[in-house]
């Protein structure tokens, strides 16, 4: 028995076939097991493709996602600065709202960063009237020590946006940039310690 | 791969598992910016975890627990924000509940998955078919691809038996 073709299938599934060629299909699928079996697993895979809804993300996020990793490879130059990345340590983000406490707004996000035996605290705030974030921070050692007049950059898009120094307790701030993907770095003595917390709308 | 440096491994990573993270969170019914939180948490949770994941096949199962865990919270958070605070606009609830969100969710990633290993013509001629909400015809497909209009039936079959082959040999049941 000559089977039918793949084509004259999903057309006639599609119901592009004419009805001669349909006519013919279906006498055919009618005693032939082999091809309503093929039938049937045309049928499931297209309507797996039809009723495929998943959802790509904006590609500035997608972008965010793809730069995550590149601060990471930076190779150590001769002579040049060491490259440390920080872990995060703590999140408000991760942790339950205590009960009983009132939401007003969007809470600031608070993170705690820790590379060795340097910490690195930053508070976002989010200014939603004016779709800008003011982030502030402290830069911290378990010695007793403050890292004064430092330099801590904001980041983004491969290009430094905001510059800044730490006070003479280490504290730093960023008052009302606009909302973006941002990759904040604190140059130490040791080295440069680069944190990926800062990105948009995350506050 | 990723742990060795390669910032290539870790964009193709990145690009394969993008829409199984990101249709997760709007699977739950989330705004485009709680989306947007969850897609990134993921990724940080990605980079940070990615040396305990020793077998590259249990990474989509591992994004998709670790994004739906990432999800629950953050609807919890926000659930917890809209009982204090009554002008709180409390996120949707999902269509699904969490279990079908996963299994839907790792079938449509396994189906792209397949679609991905087609030819670039069998692949570019599956998404302008299925998945452009367009819904071109086959005059449009034509004008797009160059392909002669009755061209596009025979290759149409051709690329789904394909896919079908691919989903069989993955052991994915019809």
């Amino acid at each position: 028995m000559r089977h039918i073709t793949n084509e004259n299938l999903i057309d006639y599934m599609d119901g592009r076939a004419s009805v001669d060629e349909m006519s013919t299909v279906e006498s055919h699928l009618m005693n032939c097991g082999e091809c309503e079996e093929l039938k049937q697993e045309f049928h499931s895979l297209m309507t797996r493709l039809q009723e495929d809804s998943s959802f790509e993300p904006p590609a500035e996020l997608l972008q965010w996602g793809v730069n995550l990793f590149q601060p990471v490879i930076r190779p150590q130059t001769a002579g040049g600065l060491r490259k440390i990345i920080a872990s995060l340590v703590f999140d408000t983000y991760d942790q339950p709202l205590l009960a009983g406490v009132r939401g007003v707004g969007a809470p600031p996000r608070q993170l705690l960063f820790r590379a060795g035996d340097v910490d690195v605290d930053v508070k976002i705030e989010s200014m939603e009237a004016n779709d800008r974030i003011t982030l502030v921070g402290q830069v911290l050692s378990s010695a007793t020590k403050f890292f004064d007049n430092t330099p801590v950059k904001l980041e983004s898009h491969g290009i430094v946006r905001y510059r800044t120094r730490t006070n003479v307790v280490g504290e730093f701030s960023f008052d009302e940039v606009p909302k973006d993907t941002y990759h904040l770095s604190v140059d130490l003595p040791e080295g440069q310690i680069t944190l990926f917390c800062v990105h948009r709308g995350n506050s | 791969m990723c742990l060795h440096g390669d910032a290539e491994a870790w964009e193709m990573l990145i690009m394969r598992y993008r829409r199984l993270i990101y249709s997760v969170p709007v699977r739950f019914g989330f705004s485009g910016a709680d989306a947007a939180d969850v897609f990134q948490a993921v990724c940080l949770k990605l980079i940070e975890h990615l040396h305990e994941v020793k077998d590259e096949s249990k990474v989509s199962a591992w994004l998709i627990t670790t994004t739906t865990r990432q999800c629950i919270h953050v609807q919890a958070l926000k659930r917890r924000e809209a009982s204090s605070d009554e002008e709180f606009e409390e996120p949707a609830d999902p269509a699904e509940n969490t279990e079908d969100i996963r299994i839907m969710v790792e079938k449509q990633h396994t189906v792209r998955e397949a679609v991905e290993q087609l030819s670039g013509r069998c692949r570019n001629l599956i998404e302008m078919l299925y998945f452009d909400p367009r819904s071109l015809s086959y005059d449009e497909i034509s004008q797009v691809t160059g392909m002669p209009v009755p061209s596009i039936g025979p290759t149409r079959a051709r690329c789904l038996d394909k896919l079908r082959i691919i989903l069989r040999r993955r052991g994915v049941k019809q």
